[in-house]
């Protein structure tokens, strides 16, 4: 588990990667969890994921937590998330 | 304010009364589902599950319920070689992304001549299933592992 600043993009979205592969249902979310309570509104994330528990809950989360899930896209062995924090 | 947009009613109630692995490990990640869902989760360690939160318990290797034969054993060395999780870990970080709450039943403490110097930190107080059960009273989910 690791949480690291992708650099600063065009618009100054602040974006974050969070590479929970390897960690255990339900370690990515909780390190989502951890994240978003830790950033400020507006941040995206970059989660990794290789827990298949997390392709449900995830996004079940962000809708009942009301933050964004821009994207979700099947890697070679885990899955990214892309997250928006709005509020 | 939790996360997970669960009211502040939301609240799980969970009575702990083992210590093997198989046990606390799912107890552990129960608590952690419950507690990113935005719910409050109270425990109530009882007996075995107060055994779990004696305070050089926590640093002992997994060992799993008895009574599995060699399912048993290969599940011990699948949790090691797979560098399972740590439950208490897991408990602790669940801790500090929310509320949660653990109690020590006061029965089992005087039964097995425990003092709350004797327990895990993470355990807040020591208390009778009266107050327990109070506490719990309007919980939604409850389980008895």
């Amino acid at each position: 588990m690791s949480a690291a600043e992708t650099g600063s993009n065009p618009n100054e979205t602040k974006r974050m990667l969070v590479d929970a592969r390897g960690s255990w249902c339900p370690g990515p979310l909780m390190e989502l969890v951890r994240v978003i309570q830790e950033e400020p509104v507006g941040t995206e994330f970059e989660l990794l994921s290789s827990d298949e528990g997390s392709r449900k809950d995830v996004p079940m989360w962000l809708e009942k937590a009301k933050h964004q899930l821009i994207e979700v896209r099947a890697e070679s062995g885990y899955d990214r998330y892309v997250i928006r924090k709005t509020h | 304010m939790p996360e997970g947009g669960a009211p502040p009613s939301d609240q799980m109630a969970i009575v702990l009364t083992e210590s093997a692995a198989d046990k606390l490990l799912p107890f552990a990640t129960l608590v952690s589902g419950a507690v990113a869902m935005g719910m409050r989760v109270d425990v109530f360690a009882s007996y075995w599950g107060l055994e779990a939160f004696r305070a050089k318990a926590a640093a002992a290797p997994a060992f799993v319920s008895p009574g599995h034969g060699e399912a048993g054993a290969r599940l011990e060395s699948s949790l090691r070689d797979k560098k399972a999780p740590n439950w208490r870990t897991i408990l602790e970080m669940a801790k500090s992304l929310g509320e949660l709450h653990i109690f020590a039943c006061s029965q089992s403490m005087e039964i097995m001549g425990l003092t709350k110097a004797d327990l895990d930190p993470i355990v807040e107080g020591v208390t009778g299933v009266a107050t327990f059960v109070d506490r719990t009273r309007s919980a939604n989910v409850t389980y008895f592992i």
